[in-house]
């Protein structure tokens, strides 16, 4: 029987060094559970993108453990990339495929890897395209797409393969400010309908209204962690009080 | 004026006419043609094994006994005359006297493999590295990011450096004559021999050298447009 408290993805002790110097991690262990959305926040170089790429291993920790529905993803001996079908990411740069059209970029991975049919790929992708009232550029090509568009884009290209869990690298951050509001309520939409996010970002309303709890790191470490209510009207860490002060 | 005209009419008949020497221009045609074609499709399979083996150890440091035994084969291939390695491979390699054709194809096909192994690994470095990070993100493997993603994307960015390669490949197998094989520079040369006018035949050759390249780049052009369909 499956509860609230299922723990999807837990980190013990992830190190990572860059280079043999730069350590962008030092020590992280955190438990991400089914349903949860957790906001990690934190200044520039303090190892949150780090973490998240750490959790579908685009960035493979120095040491430590990243286990994935039960499974170390670490050990050689289990394929990642099955892993990874079930963990979608979206990027900062939205990282579309050109070369293809928009209903392309979303059928390709579900027939390719879920060997799903054409049509069932097709059924699915402009079901995803009406949910974000793009079904019309389905033949467009994402060039033709404003970064708005093309991170809702990419972001239903992830939903397509059905996964369990879905993490955001900085997903507004490249776009201009009068289209984080879309691509906000389509992630604010994912969170009421029950999908696992863990999102690193800078939008505090976002994190406010929406996350079930917020992260903070600095350093490569998690300083401090609470509900978003908790968070902000009573952050501990002088380094997080600084940080909010700065930013709010 | 006429008096002209005349003694040109009488050197094209000379060259190409009598005796049937136009023979010598179609053969020749026909082998350069033969070993572009196949030194072109060696060349290709050779550059693109070459390339993904070098761009995989770039991007994943794996393969490192591969990638030495390519480097090697850039450096030696890249560090000596095509004309060496055609008389290497003829006289040394294959000295038992195999058909010059397929010695010719072989040894551009080696040679061409190795400039354009390297327009390949180009193509491929200069596809953003955020391509090659979702497509492994959906969950494909290596090898599946690489050819549904990453070398589509290469292949349209390099075509206008592979068509340059195609030209100077068409236009290489012109010293084919070294090892005594009848390509077209040969035929123009043997016509030359037999008639002591060196004009016409060599002209002839020319054109006809100018006319495939002219061929080749409209169709690399048209290739390259039709590829470009996803730009606007």
């Amino acid at each position: 029987m499956t509860t609230s408290r299922d723990v999807l993805i837990k980190v013990e002790n992830l190190h990572k060094v860059f280079n043999g110097k730069l350590h962008a991690l030092n020590g992280v262990s955190e438990e991400i559970y089914k349903g949860e959305v957790v906001v990690v926040v934190g200044p520039s170089g303090s190892g949150k993108s780090t973490f998240l790429r750490s959790l579908n291993l685009l960035e493979v920790p120095t040491s430590g453990r990243v286990v994935f529905k039960g499974v170390d993803i670490l050990d050689k001996k289990n394929n990642i990339d099955a892993h990874r079908q079930h963990m979608g990411m979206v990027f900062q740069h939205f990282n579309l495929f050109p070369h293809m059209t928009i209903l392309e970029n979303i059928t390709l991975a579900p027939m390719k890897l879920l060997k799903k049919s054409k049509d069932d790929a097709y059924d699915k992708a402009m079901k995803l395209l009406r949910l974000v009232g793009l079904e019309e550029k389905a033949n467009n090509y994402p060039v033709q797409l404003s970064g708005g568009q093309k991170q809702r884009i990419a972001i239903i290209r992830s939903l397509a393969m059905d996964p369990e869990v879905m993490l955001f690298d900085e997903p507004t951050s490249a776009l201009d400010p009068e289209m984080v509001g879309e691509v906000l309520e389509l992630m604010r939409r994912l969170a009421h309908e029950g999908m696992t996010m863990v999102v690193v970002t800078h939008e505090m309303g976002f994190a406010k209204e929406v996350a079930t709890r917020v992260i903070f790191m600095d350093e490569g470490e998690i300083k401090e962690q609470n509900t978003p209510e908790a968070f902000f009207a009573h952050p501990k860490e002088p380094r997080l009080q600084e940080f909010l002060s700065k930013i709010l | 004026m006429t008096e002209q005209f005349a003694d040109l009419q009488a050197r094209f008949y000379l060259n190409f006419i009598a005796e049937d020497r136009w023979r010598f221009i179609v053969n020749g045609l026909g082998v350069t043609l033969r070993v572009t074609f196949f030194a072109l499709i060696m060349g290709l399979f050779l550059g693109f094994l070459v390339a993904i083996i070098r761009s995989t150890h770039d991007k994943t440091g794996k393969l490192k006994f591969f990638n030495v035994l390519c480097n090697v084969y850039l450096t030696v291939i890249r560090g000596t005359p095509v004309v060496v390695q055609l008389l290497i491979l003829f006289f040394v390699v294959f000295p038992g006297g195999t058909s010059q054709i397929l010695v010719a194809i072989v040894a551009f096909g080696i040679n061409s493999g190795a400039y354009q192994a390297e327009i390949f690994r180009s193509g491929i470095m200069a596809v953003d590295n955020g391509q090659f990070e979702a497509g492994r993100s959906l969950g494909f493997n290596y090898l599946k990011t690489m050819f549904y993603i990453v070398l589509p994307q290469a292949v349209k960015n390099i075509l206008p450096a592979l068509g340059n390669e195609f030209i100077v490949l068409m236009k290489e197998t012109s010293i084919s004559g070294f090892i005594a094989l009848q390509d077209l520079t040969r035929a123009g040369d043997i016509i030359r021999s037999r008639t002591f006018d060196a004009f016409m035949p060599l002209l002839a050759v020319a054109l006809i050298y100018l006319v495939l390249v002219v061929i080749l780049s409209s169709l690399i052009k048209l290739l390259e447009r039709r590829l470009r369909s996803s730009d606007h």
